[in-house]
Parts: structure tokens; sequence; C-alpha cells
């Protein structure tokens, strides 16, 4: 080799203080324990939060996510945990994982699209530490646990500080997504719970995912459908679509044309309707044009199927 | 350790089911991998890629990024006039110093003491372009007025250090080209009675190895060159990296740690061990260059794509009359093997069936796209896609049985076909009456038909296809060979000596296994080395299916030389002959009697602690007998030839193209079960690849770019879709294996895709000729809304 390589070396110098990486660089890391900790950090600066951290970490790898100087661990907050139910509500806490809600006998009898979407979420692993205030404030339009919880009226519940006392609001989930990877959460808010009312007993629901495989997948396209079936019609007819549109969506034409009136004769009606409120893309998993037959087809399945309940 | 296998009194080993001699140390978590090995006083490696597909570089900034605290050493081409280029043609300089041709181009390369701190280096350098309209198709490629990707000669330093062409212009972006033929085609057509013709498109697919890759680069005091490298041939590349350091061969060593995978990819050098190498001399410290996920799936080799046009005929009674091929293989910005794959598909387009008259013309293109490399099965899924579509489109054509007009046309044990291929052992037709029978093939193919209109969403179908590939090494190189050492200790222990790389498929428990079968020893006995050019023998490398069977026989020849030395100083001392003796179960036994003589650890110290000191050790060089192809590619590259049969049944949702795989029935004829556990989990790997390149794997290309350079989107097959497996294997004990055995380590990747294409038409009567068959791709066939792939107008 070539003598003249040496001189390419760099001089070695003092260093002075080092300049790189302080775009996304965390200057601090907080593991708080209790809410209100949490909620004094978060109004105090931005704060980057982190939970399952399934979304959080590739993202911030590929540069879509950038760090802010405080990252926050909310793990460890208590108020954060737990499913419960009372008086016709159930909670969610913002931690409960995928596993916790598969595991949840309330979630296997009366949430069976929930139920179905975290049983085809990623894989074991990722449901092991993926919560559903993650999935949520990651508002992706693939979203899996979104599509069932627009079909169960889910709310948000809302913390903050903002002038020292502690006030929480309470969002339906379909005010609460504005667009892709966008919510209304405030910068000073942490999303406590997800608050969804227990359905009746009659109550029907399932979810489909139409994708290349079917574990470790993001939806082509997802469907949630719930009704109270009665005699081949649909009562409390809700459908919620998700990855073809700007978020996950409820349809509230398709409802309008099923509800009340037997399956069989509203189903062209219906789909008409869906292909109407659906606004899907291109994009590297599916065409918009592919989403739209998806759409036709998976729905008519899942709409005879549950006109049959 | 578990030793399940043991050598009893009348146990041979061959056939059983023996747990790879790695698998504690992986199952563990104790194998340490490159990216676990940290040398003193190591840097660390980052480069800087093209944020362009075509370009001229005018200038390159490294001044902020030199200056950065805990750099020491950024270098561009500038910094190294005397580069000299790599690849099959020695078309591409690590480090590009006029243009960039595609977006995973190496501009700059950093060393510095962190990661992270290479890693901001590269963003403080800066790269003024010139963009140059890029040519992202083949056909936009071969277009009189297209921009040359390499227009101008290459000119490098030869070894005199005087600038010489290293790879002259290309001034139609036709990078290389394989023409072939046998027999009259025109003869062929005119005994024809049905024709067909279709253009078939094959996709860009990645290795995707759990182990990304990675190097590292040291020069010790007197400058000699340690490599710990990932290649897959150690021997070849120390040869390679010499010529292009302009260094001794002699010093440089490459040593090889515990691979996560390989299948082909590390068959060439790439830009980043070069760079590892300039970066380690400047600096005069190791360096350890590891890529991302991303940068692998960015500037690893691919799966060569391939757009063929094939036209087939045969007689009305079933007898094949010829076959006419003409391909356009996108080479991508750079040459590297899958330029070559036209050798391979060759064999199957002329040899699988008989084909008294064929035509094969092949162009490989430059492109700014991605460039190919070796990828188990070397251009045969490609080649075996077309012509078992082909079979099924005939044998219809003139109302056969797909099963009958393959059994017509199949080859038989003693063939010698036109291109000279010699089949000494063939298992074609008992493959192919094994695999339907098992499957009940022809049964379900009737029913199946039958259904497809009957208002159920979900069809079901069920498709056969076929493959020949070399199993007796292949004769590429000037050698096909490979040494072997054996000594024995003074406890009876072997440590074998062997070239052959271990690379995840098995190997040295195979070698471990013919060498205890040879001296009666048990699996716990054998140590294995096979990870350092300064010790092991020289072998030409893994590829082509050989190490089986050409490191094994290597491995038995320097076993039976050791046996013979031990026998004849036992028949000195037992006063008996040496044929009448013989080693078993650690002992010198009668062969007749089976009689315990003395233990063989006891005997060997005898022989080692006398007056005439002897130690066991022996070397041995196995060259199978197989020859190169003349100019014509005729000629028998290979001592022996594996063959399979694969049904594949799948259920087709017409609603959404979803195709699911049922089931896999497999007949391969292997020579000869060694290692049942090996081979098994070799079938089946190979067949969960083959179901990717068929069903999800799609590495997406838009004008340059890969779209989807991730997991996430680049879809590998995952436990729950890998379909039931039937595997038999056929043993036609080959006189030329190691105890009969072929290779089979590419074997079950390559009729996958195309018998799930024959099952997807039984299913749905669409006939679909591009891959992959994924659900979008699928459902836009089946509903009209998709044109088959069309030939170049420009070809």
């Amino acid at each position: 080799m070539n003598e003249h390589l040496r001189s390419t070396a760099v001089e070695r110098e003092p260093a002075p203080p080092t300049p790189w990486g302080a775009a996304d660089e965390i200057a601090t890391y907080l593991a708080p324990r209790s809410l209100d900790a949490a909620l004094e950090a978060l109004r105090a600066g931005p704060v980057t939060i982190l939970a399952g951290g399934t979304d959080l970490m590739p993202q911030s790898k590929t540069g879509r996510a950038r760090f802010h100087p405080t990252l926050m661990n909310i793990r460890r907050i208590p108020e954060l945990q737990g499913i419960g139910e009372a008086s016709g509500m159930v909670r969610f806490g913002a931690l409960a994982t995928m596993t916790d809600l598969l595991e949840n006998a309330l979630v296997r009898s009366r949430f069976n699209a929930l139920w179905q979407a975290c049983d085809c979420f990623a894989s074991d692993q990722l449901r092991n530490v993926a919560t559903i205030g993650g999935n949520i404030c990651n508002a992706s339009p693939a979203g899996d646990t979104l599509v069932p919880l627009l079909v169960f009226d889910a709310h948000v519940v809302l913390a903050s500080k903002a002038d020292g006392t502690l006030a929480t609001r309470t969002v339906p989930l379909r005010d609460f997504l504005v667009g892709p990877g966008r919510t209304s959460r405030r910068p000073d808010e942490l999303l406590t719970a997800v608050e969804v009312p227990l359905p009746n007993e009659r109550f029907v629901s399932a979810f489909y995912k139409a994708g290349a495989r079917p574990a470790l997948d993001i939806s082509a396209i997802s469907i949630g459908v719930g009704a109270n079936p009665a005699a081949g019609a649909l009562n409390d007819a809700r459908i919620a679509f998700g990855a073809v549109a700007p978020t996950a969506i409820r349809a509230p034409r398709t409802e309008a044309t099923l509800e009340g009136r037997l399956v069989a004769e509203t189903i062209e009606p219906a789909l008409k309707a869906a292909d109407d409120e659906i606004s899907p893309i291109s994009d590297v998993r599916a065409s918009a044009w592919y989403r739209r037959e998806l759409i036709r087809n998976v729905l008519r399945g899942m709409l005879e199927n549950v006109g049959q309940c | 350790m578990n030793d399940t296998a043991k050598t009893g009194s009348n146990g041979s080993l061959i056939g059983k089911r023996i747990p790879k001699k790695d698998a504690p140390e992986k199952a563990s978590g104790k194998t340490r991998y490159i990216h676990d090995i940290d040398l003193p006083g190591q840097l660390h490696a980052k480069i800087l890629r093209s944020s362009q597909v075509h370009a001229k570089i005018k200038s390159i900034d490294t001044s902020a990024a030199k200056a950065l605290p805990g750099v020491h050493a950024v270098i561009t081409a500038a910094d190294l006039p005397w580069q000299r280029p790599i690849g099959v043609a020695k078309d591409h300089l690590p480090l590009k110093h006029d243009k960039v041709r595609s977006p995973r181009d190496e501009i700059a390369a950093v060393a510095a003491d962190t990661e992270a701190i290479a890693e901001a280096a590269l963003k403080l350098i800066k790269v003024d372009y010139e963009p140059l309209p890029a040519v992202v198709t083949a056909e936009e490629a071969m277009s009189p007025d297209a921009p040359r990707l390499h227009g101008d000669d290459l000119i490098a330093p030869g070894p005199d250090g005087k600038p010489h062409v290293v790879h002259q212009a290309s001034h139609d972006n036709v990078a290389m080209v394989f023409q072939y033929g046998q027999g009259e085609v025109a003869t062929g057509k005119a005994a024809s009675d049905a024709i067909v013709e279709d253009v078939f498109k094959l996709h860009y697919v990645t290795h995707c190895c759990m182990g990304v890759s990675g190097v590292i680069a040291e020069f010790d005091a007197s400058e000699n060159l340690i490599l710990y490298s990932n290649t897959q041939v150690p021997f070849l590349h120390k040869r390679e990296f010499a010529e292009l350091l302009g260094m001794d061969p002699g010093r440089i060593r490459i040593v090889q740690p515990p691979i996560g995978g390989g299948f082909g990819s590390k068959l060439d050098i790439y830009p980043f061990e070069p760079i590892a190498i300039y970066l380690a001399k400047i600096t005069r410290r190791p360096v350890k260059l590891v890529f991302t996920r991303e940068e692998e799936f960015i500037a690893s080799p691919t799966r060569q794509p391939v757009l063929m046009k094939m036209r087939s005929g045969c007689t009305r009674d079933g007898v094949l009359t010829f076959r006419e091929v003409e391909t356009i293989h996108d080479n991508g910005a750079y040459t590297s093997w899958g330029a070559t794959t036209p050798f391979v598909m060759m064999q199957t387009i002329s040899s699988l069936y008989r084909v008294p008259h064929c035509d094969y013309r092949t162009r490989a293109i430059y492109s700014n796209n991605p460039y190919a490399g070796s990828f188990r099965g070397y251009g045969n899924l490609q080649a075996t896609f077309a012509v078992e579509a082909h079979m099924d489109r005939l044998a219809e054509a003139i109302g056969m049985d797909p099963l009958e007009f393959r059994l017509k046309n199949a080859q038989d044990p003693g063939e010698v076909t036109p291109q000279g291929m010699h089949f000494k052992s063939c298992g074609f037709k008992d493959c192919l009456s094994v695999a339907a029978e098992r499957s009940e093939y022809q049964e379900k193919r009737r029913a199946n038909e039958a259904r497809r209109n009957d208002g159920n969403p979900v069809k079901r179908g069920v498709g056969m296809a076929s493959m020949l590939h070399v199993g007796g090494g292949a004769k590429i190189y000037p050698s096909d060979g490979c040494g072997t050492i054996l000594k024995m200790d003074d406890f009876g222990r072997v440590t074998l000596l062997t070239g052959a790389s271990e690379i995840g498929q098995g190997s040295e428990t195979v070698l471990a296994q013919l060498v205890c079968e040879e001296l009666g020893l048990p699996l716990t006995s054998v140590n294995v080395v096979n990870n350092d050019t300064d010790v092991t023998p020289w072998d030409v490398g893994v590829h082509a299916s050989r190490t089986t069977f050409i490191a094994g026989n290597s491995a038995i020849g320097a076993a039976r030389k050791a046996k013979d030395k031990i026998l004849t100083a036992a028949a000195a001392k037992f006063d008996q002959p040496a044929e009448a003796l013989d080693t078993r179960d650690q002992c010198i036994v009668e062969k007749s009697s089976g009689k315990k003589l003395v233990e063989l650890a006891k005997f060997i110290r005898s022989l080692h602690f006398s007056d005439k000191a002897e130690l066991v050790m022996t070397s041995y060089y196995y060259e199978p007998p197989s020859k190169h192809q003349d100019k014509q590619f005729r000629g028998d590259v290979s001592a022996a030839y594996a063959w399979a049969t694969q049904v594949a049944e799948v259920e087709v949702d017409t609603r959404t193209g979803i195709v699911k795989l049922v089931k896999i029935t497999g007949a391969h004829d292997v020579g000869r079960v060694l290692n049942r556990l090996g081979i098994e989990g070799q079938i089946e790997g190979g067949i969960v690849m083959g179901q990717g390149y068929a069903l999800t794997e799609d590495l997406i290309v838009e004008n340059g770019v890969i779209r989807n350079p991730n997991f996430r989107d680049y879809k590998l097959v995952t436990a729950p879709e890998i379909p039931e497996m039937d595997v038999v294997f056929v043993e036609t004990m080959d006189g030329e294996g190691p105890q009969g055995a072929k290779g089979v380590g590419e074997a079950p990747a390559i009729c996958v895709a195309a018998a799930v294409a024959n099952a997807i038409y039984n299913a749905t009567g669409v006939r679909i000729t591009a891959l992959p068959f994924t659900p979008e791709n699928v459902y836009r066939a089946l509903h009209s809304n998709s044109q088959p792939p069309t030939w170049v107008a420009a070809a």
C-alpha cells in the first residue's frame, strides 16, 4: 500500500466539547413513580414519553421520531396500570399491554373485536410490552386496537397540571385521532386510561386484518364491526376501518345504511357507502385500488356473518 | 454434552439423527459472532453512501468530519489513487471517485473511537453532486440514447504501479452475455404439435442473514493483514485481497468467526471490506465495520431479477421437441455473481428434462438498480419457475396428465445430456412418482379442477415442480478440491483440520461423523478446526452445495490414511495381516471375530513413546472427477447431480388474493442420508426460503431506491405460515459420494415457487408468470386488473 496514506490520518488535538448529535441528544432520563411527578415533568418542558417503546425505538432509529431533551419512562406509574369495570364503564389503564388485554376475561367475553385485534397484533414478544396507551398515541392509521376501540365508542382520559393543579379531560377516541401520527393530546398531557362503555350481552363484534402474513404485519386494511343483531337485522350497527384514511375511522354513513334493517337487503348500499367513506392511498403495503377491493370483499363477508348471528 | 448418537458395537453413524456440534453454543447464546469480537485498540468504521441514484461527484468536503474529536481518519477515493476494482467484472471501485451509480455507493468512510462518533462524522461530510438521468429499468438501459453506466474505461494501477485499463467501457450498457445451443431449434419446431410461449418476470429478494455483514481488519507490527471475516470463500479471497491491495497473499490471514447466515451472499468481496482494510492501514489500529440492518438491505446483494421469454414445444405424444429462451438480467450498477447465474439456469433449461433442441441467449444490462450476487440456487429458482410452468402448459395443450408428461421426458441414470452432463446416479423418476403418490397429486389435481367454479370463494390447488442441481461440486474455479489434515492425540482423540467452512449448514458435524465412521470413534472424540487460513488446508469455499461431497470425501481420505497407518503398526505388533484388523469402539479389533486386541489410545501412545517415535497425522486432498466446460458450455462440471420433486398444496382466497401454502410434499434424491437431523433441517429451511420467494418476500425497488429496507415491510415467512411438510429421501447411493451422499444445500429452495405457481393455476385457472404471489399481485391477476409481463421492445 501507498505510503502517502499516512498523511490522511487525522492529527490528534485536545478535545473540545462534543458538538455532535446535540439536536436529538437525551439530556435527562426520568422514571417517575407517581402520576403527579410525571405531570410535573410534562409541565416543565418538552418530554418524550416511553411506555412499551415498540413504536418509539424503531421510529427514533429511522429518524421519524426525534427525542426531546427529557425521556420519561412511565412504566412505573401505578395510576396507569390495570383493567377494571365499575358501573358499566370499563377502564383500561394506559399501560395495559396487549397480553394483558388478551388474558382478560372481560375483554374475551364482551369485547371480541378488541380481543381479536390483540390476538393478531405483531408477535408475542411485542404483545408483552406494547401498551394500549402507546398504540393510541402513536395514532397510526393502521393501529390495530384503534379500530375495535372506535367500534366500542372508547374515550381517552388525559391528565395534566397546566396551572399547577391536577386537571383531567375525557375525549372521544374519534376526536382524539386527528391525523397520521397526530392526536389532540397537548404536550403537557398524559394519556392515563381508555374508558369503554360495557356493551350489552347481546352485542356482537368482530375484527379482521388483511396483510401479507398472519403475524408481524401492518394492516393493508382492517375492519371492525359491532351490532346487536336481531332476526337478520342490525341494531346499533357500528363500523370502523383502519389504513384507509388519515386516521382509523368510524363509518357513520355505512352504519346509517345498515341501522335497523335486514342485512341481506342493505349489504350493497352499505358497501357503496363504505366505499364513499374511505379515502385510501397507495403505499409500499398496498395500492388504493386494492384497499378498496379488500374493504368491499371483506366487509361483505363480515356483514353476512353478523347478519346470521 | 448430551451425545445422543454413539457408535454402538453394531452401530453405524450414517443416517442417524445427530444434533449439530455447534448447537449447544448457539442455543445458549455463547457463540461469539463477529459482532461480539472487540480487539484492544479497535476503532469503529462507518460508510457514507450516496444520496443520489446517478450523479457526478463534484466535490467532497471532509474537513468538518476530520475535525470532530474522536475521529481518527476520514477517507475518500481521492486519498486512495491506487485503489483497484473489486467484483466479477472488476468494474467497481470500493470508494467512488467520479460518479455514483446507485444509492448504495460508497463515497467516504470514517474510523472513530465509537460508532456514534463515526455516525456523527458522516453527517458532517458535504458532497456536491451533479445529478445525471437515472436508468432504472433494463428497457431504458437498452435504448440507444440511454445514459451509459460505465461509458468510460476504468483505469487503475496494475501490479507494476502503472495505469492499466481494468474494465473496458460498455457503450451499450451490456455487462455480460451467455449463448448456448444444442440441436436445431427449427427442426424441433417443425416436429411440434403444441407450442407455448410466455414472458416470466422474477423479482428482487435478498438473503436476510440474521447476522448482518461485518469485518474487522488489523495489521500486525510486521504489516501482515489479519481479517476477521464472514466470507464463504476464505482461500479465494486471500488471493483476491492480495491483488486488490498489492500485497503478497502469504501476508494475509483470514479468520472466520461463526456467521449468522451466508446463503451465497458472502461469495464476493464488497466495498465495506477493503474500506475497513484501508482504514486499518491508515490508523494502524484494528478497524471494525458492522452494518446496520437498513444497510444490510441496501448494500448487500440481491437474488438476480430476470425477465425471461420462453417458448417450448412437444409432440402430441408428449415428447419435448425444443426450448427457446431469451433473458434480460437487470445487472444493477456493478457486476457481481448475479450476472453469471445464466450459467446455472442453462443446465435446467437444457437438461432437467430431455430437450433435443435448445437455444438460449442471455444479457445482463447495467442500470442504476441494486446489483445481484450469488444466492442459494444460483439462478435455478428463476429457470425452474419458467421450465415447470411450461411442463404444465404443454401437458394441458396436448391433454396429457402432467405427471405422465414429466415422467416421459425425465432424465434416467446413465444419461449424458447434449450439454455433456453425465447423470451417473439419478433418482428423478422415483422423485416424481414418490412425491405424486404421497401427495395424491393426480387425484387432487382433478378434483380441484372440477371444483374451480363451485361458488366457494376459497379455492384449493395442487402443483408439482422438479429440479436438477449440482450435487458433487462444481468445476467453476481452476480447482474444486478440499484439503484435510487429521491428527490423533495420545488419548485417541481426533483433530480434523479442514478447509471447508461452517456457515450453519452443518458441515462440521457431517465431517466429524464421516471420520468417526471410518475410525470407529464416538462423535465426541472429534474436534473440527475450520476457520483460519493460517491453520487449515486449502478449499475452494462454501458454494454449489459442495461441502459434504467434496470436504466429506477429503475427510474420509484422511481418516483412511490414519487408519492404514495404525493398522499397519498393529499388524506388526499382533502378528496378523493388517487386513484382518479393524478399529471399532475405540479399540483395535480382529475384524472377523470382533475380539478386542488393545485400546486405540493405548496403542497410539505406544507408537509415540517408543524408540521409533511416531505421531498419527495424515493429510489428504480430494479433487472431484469433473471437468471445466468448454467455450460452448459443454462439459460435466459436477461429479454428481441432485434431483428433487416437490408438490405444493395451496388455498387461494379469491376475495383477498391471499395464497396459503398448506403442504409441501418433497421427494429428494440426496444420494444417501448422512445426518438425518441435519438434512431435514436443510430441506425444511430451504422450503421456507422458497416459500418466502414465492409468497411474501419482495425487495421493492422504485427508481433505483429500495423502499422497504426493514423487516417490517420486507416480509420474511414467520412460523405460523410454515406449511406441513412431508419430505422423503430417495437414496440412489452415488458412486462418487462420501458414503453415497450428494450435495443438497441449495436443492430444497429451488422448486417451491414453481410448484406454487402450478398449484395456483390448478386452483383458479389463472396462470401467473410474475413473482411474488403477494396478496395484491394475485388478486389483480385473478380479477384481470394486471397485465402479464411483456418482453422488452428494445431487445
